[in-house]
């Protein structure tokens, strides 16, 4: 019976056989699902091999010393080892890794390769530090005695070590002490000095040298100059004594190499005993670094310290530039869809407006450059900002100028997808609207505009990812390399529009392609990455939400 | 005949080993804060001079809290442009003025700019760590990169083996990096050490100092053109030679100073100063603070060569500041 059954099924088999296996679907089915199998695989990789980087970048690995066959010392962490051939009449295929032996005041070097087989002796000496300083990058050395005030308060690793974890926490708030009083008290009294040289320029160019009105603003001027000298004086002094307390703890360490150095306490941002610690201790550090490195000023060229400028600048040009485009773009999109009529010029200006998406963005960039910085800025610096000419206040690149480049780059993107939305509004509801009597704008601003409202929020977001990864238009018209005033701060006028900035994209090839240490930078660029793209992340869920938040809105009211 | 001068070169090679440290001279002053500095300064240009332009920006923040410094480096060609335009307080340049970029700015101002020779640079010639070659001589860098060969080498060099190289080396391509044409030392180099003749259409030209450097780190037939201070470990700066017959010098801080490296120059500053006239405080101050040994330690941070108290006088007096020292 069941052999029976096969041999039935069998023709009938050959024969669904015959029919071409492309009008069964299979293949398309295969190839669509392999295309999509494939660029998720590209962008899974990527994103992996990003945050692998980006997260290890910063975790504290063992210090290590090696001795080599002609008797040199060396201590430092292993950043990658891989094998290359000898040169010499046979061929070998040898090992080598290279050594962050930092140390560079003494050395000349932050890097050093070492071959395997030179390798006499590899340690982990217990007491090896390392040491994170505010100049001159990382030191490697064995701690060995602490001084207080000029005398010698320790002798052995163990107690010099203890009486660092005991100063260094008081000397790191006094160094943060010292630094808001330079910023915040030695800035106002030196912005109230300049205000008033500011003035003074500004009658010597209207009234002319020497009038009685200028005269009169000379002496307010000098008068203001001598009270900011008594407060200047006074304020230095405090810093003074500060530093003066600072000045006394003083860390005496030895450099694998036998060479004594004495570290002020003040120069050291962070030190560990690498090969004391335990994983807990690790990731203490290891989250200590996050922390420095999304909230602090960077250090040393870029190449230490954080990157917090970077994320203030992209997250408010960002910001600026969607409160320029999308006011704009809908308002544009409305005319174009609502009120005009549909005919040839309408269509050109539907043509022009996808072509302008097609522009790239570079020539966005020499265009504000030209027209935002040197035309329209120097018109403003010319009328409001004389007296501190040849300095230019607006004429030059700035976050304002940035943003607003990158809102005409992004106009087309709020344009197309708004008319998408308005056109996907039945009409129906339009003349329901009319039927009831509504006027055009009130079935605009009551029926159509809310109905648009989450196609609106997808072109606005599409806008911004594109605006926030943008980097060639902003080399040319305000971000740069180091700008640690923020664009925001608590100095009246306290929005800085004409301010360069620096921007998170920048500062990626900024490390990567120009930075003086560039072994050290090169794992730094994976962080920054990591970091941008969590950004974008972030400002991109916050308007999806508001744009579900907005349709729900609209879903609960509809009937 | 390549063969004897290469050999000769070989010979004549002496290898140091780990460069001495440099010091600043100890006639330059410390740098003592003043009163009533504040404002923005601004430096548009050479990029080689991007991280030395940065730590002065810090070390003079250190000083000035609310002295704003902002820093731009995409190449020397973007600082006359800015200087006349008046976007820029300096001008950082790898590379002095040419006459055309002067001429710019005298038909705007009616004086030239002032040039600030802030440090010392040396051009190096970079090699993968691996590459056995011990010198070459500027004929032979010349052949190399150049595809006129104004120097007079005979052949055009293209292989690793035209150089004497034995093994697997005698078979290898030599792959060339550089500089884009609107870099300071991408000039520089062309007129230094091609006798003004023009780059190989094989160069692939980089958009920064430390790009040619990592460039040459990956690509083991590599060879590049940039500064000093951008050495790393994966690449080894060779000794040059002036031509055939002179001897290689290595690119050390001694060899600068004797002038007796052929491809070291000044790094300098551009200021729109009117002779005569007295520099606003922020412009002067900055200055100032560069020809301190604070300013000049920035340099050594940087593995640049600073300049000696002498040059660093002469340099203050010509924009009409008291040097004191």
């Amino acid at each position: 019976m069941s052999f029976q059954s096969l041999e039935n099924s069998a023709p009938a088999r050959r024969k669904r056989a015959k029919v071409s296996l492309f009008a069964q679907g299979e293949p398309m089915i295969w190839l669509t699902g392999g295309g999509l199998a494939i660029a998720l695989s590209m962008i899974i990789g990527l994103l992996a091999l990003i945050f692998y980087h980006g997260i290890n970048t910063l975790w504290p690995v063992a210090v290590l010393q090696f001795q080599t066959l002609d008797g040199s010392l060396y201590m430092g962490e292993i950043t990658r080892a891989e094998s290359f051939r000898s040169n010499d009449a046979e061929v070998r295929v040898l090992q080598r890794r290279l050594v962050r032996t930092g140390n560079f005041e003494f050395s000349g070097e932050h890097f050093i390769w070492i071959n395997d087989h030179d390798v006499q002796a590899m340690t982990q000496p217990e007491w090896a530090v390392v040491i994170e300083r505010t100049a001159w990058g990382r030191f490697y050395g064995f701690p060995e005695s602490f001084t207080l005030a000029g005398e010698t308060v320790a002798i052995t690793p163990e107690a010099a070590w203890e009486k660092f974890g005991q100063y260094h926490g008081a000397v790191s708030e006094r160094r943060e002490k010292i630094r808001e009083l330079e910023t915040k008290e030695v800035g106002r009294v030196n912005r109230r000095l300049e205000k008033s040289r500011l003035a003074l320029r500004a009658v010597e160019m209207s009234k002319g040298l020497n009038r009685p009105a200028w005269q009169s603003e000379h002496e307010k001027f000098l008068e203001t100059e001598k009270s900011v000298t008594k407060e200047f004086k006074t304020l230095q002094e405090k810093i003074g004594l500060l530093r003066a307390e600072n000045s006394r703890y003083v860390l005496n360490l030895k450099t694998a190499q036998g060479k004594a150095v004495a570290m002020p306490l003040e120069a050291i941002v962070r030190a560990y005993p690498a090969n004391q610690l335990s994983t807990l201790g690790k990731a203490g550090i290891y989250f200590s670094r996050w922390q420095e490195f999304l909230f602090n000023d960077p250090r040393e060229a870029n190449s230490e310290g954080g990157v917090f400028p970077a994320i203030f600048g992209t997250v408010i040009m960002t910001l600026l530039m969607s409160l320029a485009v999308v006011p704009f773009g809908v308002m544009a999109a409305l005319y174009l869809r609502e009120y005009a009529q549909p005919g040839v010029i309408v269509s050109a200006v539907r043509i022009s407006i996808n072509n302008l998406a097609g522009v790239p963005s570079i020539v966005f960039g020499v265009f504000g450059l030209g027209f935002f910085c040197y035309l329209i800025g120097a018109s403003i610096d010319e009328l409001f900002f004389a007296s501190s000419l040849p300095n230019p206040t607006f004429g030059k690149g700035g976050i304002l100028w940035a943003s607003l480049t990158l809102a005409l780059l992004t106009l087309p993107v709020v344009i197309v997808s708004t008319e998408e939305a308005l056109a996907a509004v039945p009409n129906s509801m339009r003349e329901g609207s009319y039927a009831c009597g509504g006027s055009k704008w009130q079935t605009i601003k009551r029926i159509v505009l809310p109905r648009a409202m989450p196609g609106i929020m997808t072109g606005m977001i599409l806008a911004m990812a594109r605006g926030a990864g943008e980097v060639a238009p902003l080399m040319l018209v305000g971000a740069v390399k180091l700008a640690p005033e923020l664009p925001v701060d608590s100095v009246e006028p306290f929005v800085h529009a004409e301010r360069s900035f620096m921007h998170l994209g920048f500062h990626i090839y900024d490390l990567g392609f120009q930075s003086q240490n560039s072994e050290a930078a090169k794992p730094m660029v994976f962080t920054t990455t990591l970091l941008l793209i969590v950004l974008i992340f972030l400002l991109n869920l916050l308007a999806v939400r508001l744009r579900t938040r907005l349709r729900r809105k609209f879903v609960s009211t509809a009937f | 005949m390549n063969k004897i001068a290469v050999r000769a070169v070989v010979i004549a090679a002496t290898i140091l080993s780990a460069q001495a440290q440099v010091q600043v001279d100890a006639g330059l002053p410390d740098y003592i804060a003043v009163q009533g500095v504040s404002g923005t300064i601004k430096g548009i240009g050479s990029d080689t001079m991007n991280n030395m332009m940065a730590l002065w920006a810090e070390g003079f923040k250190k000083m000035y809290p609310n002295a704003q410094v902002e820093i731009e480096g995409k190449g020397s060609s973007t600082a006359p442009p800015a200087l006349i335009e008046g976007t820029a307080t300096f001008g950082p340049m790898s590379r002095s003025m040419k006459q055309l970029e002067l001429d710019g700015f005298v038909a705007k101002y009616g004086y030239k700019p002032t040039e600030l020779p802030t440090s010392i640079d040396m051009l190096a010639v970079y090699v993968h760590k691996d590459n056995p070659i011990k010198a070459l001589s500027l004929t032979q860098v010349d052949a190399i990169f150049s595809k006129n060969r104004k120097l007079g080498n005979a052949e055009n060099l293209t292989g690793w083996g035209q150089l004497g190289l034995k093994g697997e080396w005698a078979n290898l391509p030599i792959s060339l990096y550089g500089r884009n044409a609107a870099s300071g030392t991408y000039g520089y180099f062309k007129e230094n050490a091609l006798g003004k003749g023009d780059y190989k259409d094989s160069v692939k030209e980089q958009p920064g100092s430390s790009a040619v450097v990592q460039g040459v780190a990956t690509d083991k037939g590599a060879i590049g053109y940039s500064g000093i201070g951008y050495k790393t470990a994966d690449v080894r700066a060779i000794p040059l030679a002036r031509d055939a017959f002179s001897y290689p010098v290595e690119p050390t801080p001694e060899n600068a100073y004797s002038g007796e490296y052929p491809l070291a120059r000044y790094l300098y500053l551009y200021v729109n100063y009117k002779p005569g006239s007295e520099l606003d405080p922020l412009r002067r101050e900055f200055i100032k603070y560069i020809f301190s040994k604070q300013g000049q330690m920035d340099v050594i941070k940087d593995g640049y060569f600073p300049v000696p108290a002498n040059i660093a006088r002469k340099t203050l007096e010509s924009v009409g500041i008291k040097a004191g020292f």
